[in-house]
């Protein structure tokens, strides 16, 4: 069966609407038989197709008269606190999607933001950057910055921690210590130019995976 | 990439045995249900009534046009009544859950479009991360990395307030705007990067902050202008 996006409105055609009806019903009557025994509480459904005045129910016709008889015994706030029609059903749906669309921007926006900071960062010119994408790069690096203290910190309290603990392992410490980097080459300069050549800072990326690698 | 969950696992059709998994799958499910409900009804024109105790003695319910009135139908075994106002009625709410269906359209269809946006930019990313070592995850880089990673961050730094310096001298605020806010210690300019949680701000003094010039235009009323650069997405991104 192949998944076709199903337009959310009322299916003109009749007898495509026949085969949607009697698929979905089915469908949902076993989700809604699936979620009583999962959870073991009262459950029941009454489905009036366009068809016919019988109903389809489940589990079945006493059953259904006697939860919905517990229904209606209690105080009116409880059953109407929790009951939605299409109106205020799908006035939720669009607000939980809103949200959800809200999210999924903010995620995107963060990506796009991670490649114009490594683009910047191999040299590519900030001139083309709005102010508000300045500030928000700005804001991004900031974030880099803070995680790469968060690491180096990190590694430096299990180091002396591990150097305090014992003399083999104070060797072991001194070991992992690193030779302290290169200062970055100032002639260089800067990793980004006011030009908009990369030249310059591919050379710097070049002479640093030299060093490292 | 660690998942943060596992995915869609096969359930076993027994009572869940976890108090805790039941109350969740209550929930989810019972969403999912009323959700199948409303599509039945949108795509059919079937009227519907389903009324589910949850484990906490709560009850929901969903109905179409309304619950009472289908329970109504149902226990009477009579047909609905329609008579002309009830006809006229119904066509109001079916035009309003109309309407209502093709918000969720639209808002449904951007999500997927965003999310189309956000798995292309995953892929990007992950193109580039083979090529240059800076773009990895700095938990795999390893100390000398890391360190030439920061030293080169915090040079883009300076040049990114550089650029906004300038682009703020050129943009639409008159100079004695720019002097005027400066003097006063707080003005447009540090807000600009006043960004929450970020302590960006803190390095833009030296930079950006320009000696006030004695003697100008007396300070101008607090700076909305300036606030615009601050706005949306700076709250949403952090």
């Amino acid at each position: 069966m192949t998944r076709e996006k199903v337009k959310l409105c009322h299916i003109a055609n009749d007898s495509a609407r026949k085969t949607t009806f009697k698929k979905r019903k089915k469908g949902l009557l076993k989700k809604v038989s699936e979620i009583h025994t999962l959870c073991g509480t009262d459950t029941c459904a009454i489905i009036y197709g366009p068809y016919d005045n019988q109903p389809d129910v489940w589990p079945s016709n006493h059953e259904v008269e006697r939860i919905v008889s517990k229904f209606k015994r209690m105080p009116e706030m409880k059953q109407s606190k929790k009951t939605e029609n299409q109106n205020s059903f799908l006035r939720w749906r669009i607000m939980k999607s809103n949200e959800h669309l809200q999210k999924q921007r903010n995620d995107n926006r963060e990506k796009e933001m991670t490649d114009v900071m490594f683009q910047t960062l191999a040299g590519k010119s900030l001139h083309s950057l709005s102010l508000m994408e300045l500030n928000d790069l700005g804001s991004m690096i900031e974030q880099q910055l803070k995680e790469i203290d968060k690491i180096q910190s990190d590694a430096n309290s299990i180091m002396a921690t591990v150097a305090g603990s014992s003399s083999s392992a104070a060797a072991a410490a001194t070991l992992l210590t690193p030779t302290p980097p290169p200062p970055p080459p100032t002639d260089h300069g800067v990793m980004m130019n006011d030009g908009d050549s990369y030249q310059a800072a591919a050379a710097l990326m070049e002479l640093m995976n030299h060093k490292i690698l | 990439m660690t998942r943060k969950s596992k995915g869609r696992q096969k359930v076993e059709m027994v009572k869940m045995p976890n108090e805790s998994n039941l109350q969740v799958t209550f929930s989810k499910r019972r969403s999912g249900l009323f959700k199948k409900a409303s599509e039945l009804c949108t795509l059919c024109g079937a009227d519907i009534a389903i009324v589910v105790f949850s484990p906490g003695k709560k009850v929901f319910s969903f109905g179409h046009p309304c619950v009472e009135s289908v329970i109504d139908r149902f226990i009477t075994r009579n047909p609905p009544p329609t008579s002309g106002t009830m006809q006229l009625i119904e066509a109001h709410r079916n035009a309003g859950v109309r309407d209502l269906n093709m918000q969720l359209t639209q808002v449904l269809n951007q999500l997927e479009a965003e999310k189309k946006r956000g798995e292309e930019l995953t892929q990007m990313r992950k193109a580039s991360q083979r090529q240059c070592w800076w773009q990895a995850p700095i938990e795999e880089l390893n100390q000398p990395q890391l360190e030439h990673l920061k030293v080169s961050l915090e040079e883009l730094k300076k040049n990114v307030g550089k650029q906004a310096e300038k682009l703020m001298i050129q943009s639409s605020a008159p100079p004695q705007y720019f002097f005027g806010s400066s003097s006063t210690g707080n003005g447009g300019i540090h807000r600009q990067f006043d960004l929450k949680n970020t302590g960006f701000s803190s390095n833009m003094p030296n930079m950006m902050h320009p000696p006030p010039p004695p003697n100008m235009m007396p300070p101008p009323p607090p700076p909305p202008p300036h606030q615009r650069y601050n706005t949306g997405f700076s709250r949403g991104f952090y």
